[in-house]
């Protein structure tokens, strides 16, 4: 069994994070990462063409399948009476999700980190966002985020590395709404690259608004940061093995990993690799599934699953979308310019929500609707564009909202394996009976600010579950009987094991992870540098 | 270092036959016709490299395309031979081919395949702006630098 320093599971941004701050302290540190998927290529014309024509993307192939129905095998499992959807919710690439992410980069407010203390919910966090502030600041160097450092949304020490993008002229309607109701707003920060003065390998945005393949790698994805490591970083002993899908995990004894078993994909063959400490930074989902299904004499019910925890606690943010019909005309000929949000609401981001649910609400930038290429492509002439243009519009807002963590929701390995090679997934998951009064509470704000746009709000919202912020499957927490790792991400009772992933947040608040996320993998690889 | 992974490549990608000087300049008229019918591009001549190189990849990326492009061609010169100037019109509105699914006529490809993603790249290129946009999903219109003109329409004063 061949082996290394530090051995990685995964290779998205919780990955490249944590290796290159473990680099900047040693660069001879001996890396491996272990990623279960192939390469997609990145920046190709082509490929950049297509999607632009069709919208065609080429790594959708390595989305989870959908769910089994009548007719359609499908593959995972859903167990709930909530549908959590996977098939499009994560990328089981070379890069993990951020090969698709939308680079929304919140920090967590405060409160987010005394979740229990405020609401007698769920657990804390073991720190407080004061503790970790800084980690925000670094995250947001390593993601290259643009954002307004006079925000004082949330308290910040340092700047953001690029400026905002201002508010667009498909936001102003929305603006001049939350300005007239007295709700607050800010920029949206987001992981697109700024013109710098700092020479970089990664290029600036250039509001291209093909954001889901973006030609320029401006939008950060893991994958061009670890091929920037590998190829320009100087680092002799970092590797990346793809087609390596993690089986499980080998333990010596109780309190020590050794390393894994992992199906070679090339060849069909399973391997081992030995490690002197592990990481397992393979999303919410994978990371639990992984530590659950490596059953030995020392954990007989998963690595770190003395008390039933991993697995357990599952949240995601539900996605909701409210249209509204314009009153008057777009006489300002609103359409979509931009590819990215800029406006963002946080208003109900806040204590006074905290018990109930806080939400975000958005300015999305395909709102209002104007699409120029259909109507062109149906055959209609210019005239009636232009009527459609300048007629009234449809807009729309979009948001997400918090929701709690519950012992019985749960993910687990399905026996099964997936079109990767590992276990399918089982999701059991039921919405609390709160949610449907909290959703009343955000349509009523939501209809109160399309009536200051002059619009009517059209009727309930849509709302996906899909799994793509999937988090709290590990827990983080001080001791054993309420978390699966404790304060520095090592899993209890096993001195060599830490889990990097959405999972070891103790809730999730009302804003994206991958930011915080980010922090935590910068602060663990200060940790065990 | 990485593993090696064995690359993708499409059988015929080698022995495809490139684009002709005559199938471009049918293809070109037909990109043009569509800036002149909606009138979202009057001088499309500053594009005809753009236009080679969206071919070229198209081609590279599916060798199919070589005979939608030549389907095209075929299809625009019976049109014409019916309609005279009318051709054009007749491609870019038939309900028949822009509909059928999936495209089997050589007029659904011509329409589909070849028309109506030549309509997608002429308003990224700029055949947008005729709607009133600064920017659109496609157009590299530039970074946003502070106390520049930003890359889009902001409610600002430009």
């Amino acid at each position: 069994m061949s082996g290394v320093d530090t051995l990685i599971v995964g290779s998205g941004v919780a990955a490249a994070a944590v290796a290159k701050r473990l680099l900047d302290y040693n660069s001879s540190a001996s890396i491996l990462m272990l990623e279960a998927g192939q390469r997609v290529k990145m920046q190709d014309a082509a490929i950049w063409q297509d999607y632009l024509v069709t919208g065609k993307l080429p790594y959708t192939k390595y989305y989870d399948r959908a769910f089994p129905e009548r007719d359609q095998p499908g593959e995972n499992v859903n167990a709930g009476q909530t549908s959590v959807t996977l098939n499009g919710a994560r990328v089981f690439t070379y890069g993990g999700s951020t090969i698709h992410w939308g680079g929304w980069s919140f920090r967590l407010k405060p409160e987010d980190f005394k979740l229990a203390e405020n609401t007698g919910r769920g657990i804390d966090w073991p720190f407080a966002y004061e503790d970790f502030e800084r980690y925000y600041g670094l995250a947001e160097h390593y993601l290259g985020v643009s954002g307004d450092s006079a925000d004082r949304t949330v308290d910040r020490s340092t700047p953001y590395p690029f400026p905002a993008f201002p508010h667009t002229l498909e936001d102003q309607p929305m603006l001049a709404a939350l300005k007239s109701l007295g709700l607050s707003f800010s920029h949206l920060p987001i992981a697109r690259r700024g013109v710098s003065e700092q020479p970089s390998r990664h290029a600036p945005c250039q509001t291209t608004g093909t954001c889901k393949y973006c030609p320029f790698g401006a939008r950060f994805s893991a994958n061009n940061y670890i091929d920037d490591m590998l190829q320009w970083g100087h680092y002799p002993n970092l590797q990346i093995r793809l087609g390596a899908v993690v089986q499980q995990l080998i333990m010596s004894d109780k309190d020590t990993v050794a390393g894994v078993e992992y199906l070679d994909t090339s060849d069909g063959s399973l391997k081992r690799v030995s490690a002197a400490r592990m990481i397992i930074a393979a999303g919410a989902i994978e990371s639990a599934k992984l530590l659950k299904r490596s059953r030995n004499a020392f954990w007989p019910n998963g690595v770190g699953n003395g008390h039933d925890l991993v697995g357990r606690h599952i949240v995601t943010h539900p996605y909701f979308i409210f249209q509204g019909l314009q009153k008057s005309s777009n006489s300002k000929k609103l359409q979509p310019e931009m590819n990215f949000p800029t406006l963002v609401c946080r208003h109900f981001d806040s204590v006074a929500e905290q018990a109930a649910g806080k939400f975000i609400l958005i300015n999305p930038p395909g709102s209002p609707k104007v699409d120029l290429v259909r109507l062109m492509q149906r055959g209609i002439g210019r005239s009636e564009i232009d009527k459609a243009v300048e007629g009234p519009a449809t807009f729309e807002i979009h948001g997400m909202v918090e929701v709690f963590g519950e012992w019985t929701n749960l993910i687990d390995n399905h026996p099964i394996p997936n079109f990767m090679g590992m276990p399918q997934t089982l999701v059991d998951y039921s919405e609390e009976p709160g949610f449907t009064a909290q959703m009343a509470k955000i349509q009523s704000v939501v209809s109160e600010i399309f009536a200051a746009m002059d619009t009517t709000l059209s009727g309930k919202p849509s709302i996906s579950w899909r799994a793509d912020h999937a988090a709290c499957t590990v827990r983080m927490h001080t001791t054993p009987e309420k978390g699966v790792v404790n304060e520095n991400l090592r899993v209890h009772n096993v001195k060599n094991l830490f889990v990097c992933s959405n999972g070891v947040f103790p809730n999730l608040g009302a804003v994206n992870p991958t930011l915080t996320l980010t922090g935590l993998a910068m602060r663990l690889g200060d940790y065990l540098s | 270092m990485f593993q090696v992974q064995t690359i993708a490549k499409h059988p015929l990608s080698d022995s495809a036959p490139e684009l002709s000087t005559e199938l471009f300049e049918s293809m070109w008229a037909l990109f043009a016709s569509i800036g002149s019918y909606w009138g979202t591009m009057t001088n499309a001549s500053l594009h005809r490299t753009q236009l080679l190189n969206f071919m070229a990849n198209r081609i590279k990326l599916d060798p199919l395309y070589l005979e939608y492009y030549a389907t095209a061609a075929k299809v625009v010169k019976d049109l014409t031979e019916k309609l005279g100037a009318g051709a054009y019109q007749e491609l870019f509105t038939n309900t028949v081919a822009g509909t059928e699914t999936p495209p089997q006529t050589p007029m659904g490809i011509a329409r589909q395949r070849v028309s109506n993603e030549f309509v997608s790249l002429q308003l990224a290129l700029g055949g947008f702006m005729a709607f009133g946009a600064v920017n659109y999903p496609g157009f590299i219109c530039g970074p946003n630098i502070p106390g520049a003109v930003p890359p889009y329409r902001t409610g600002a004063v430009r």
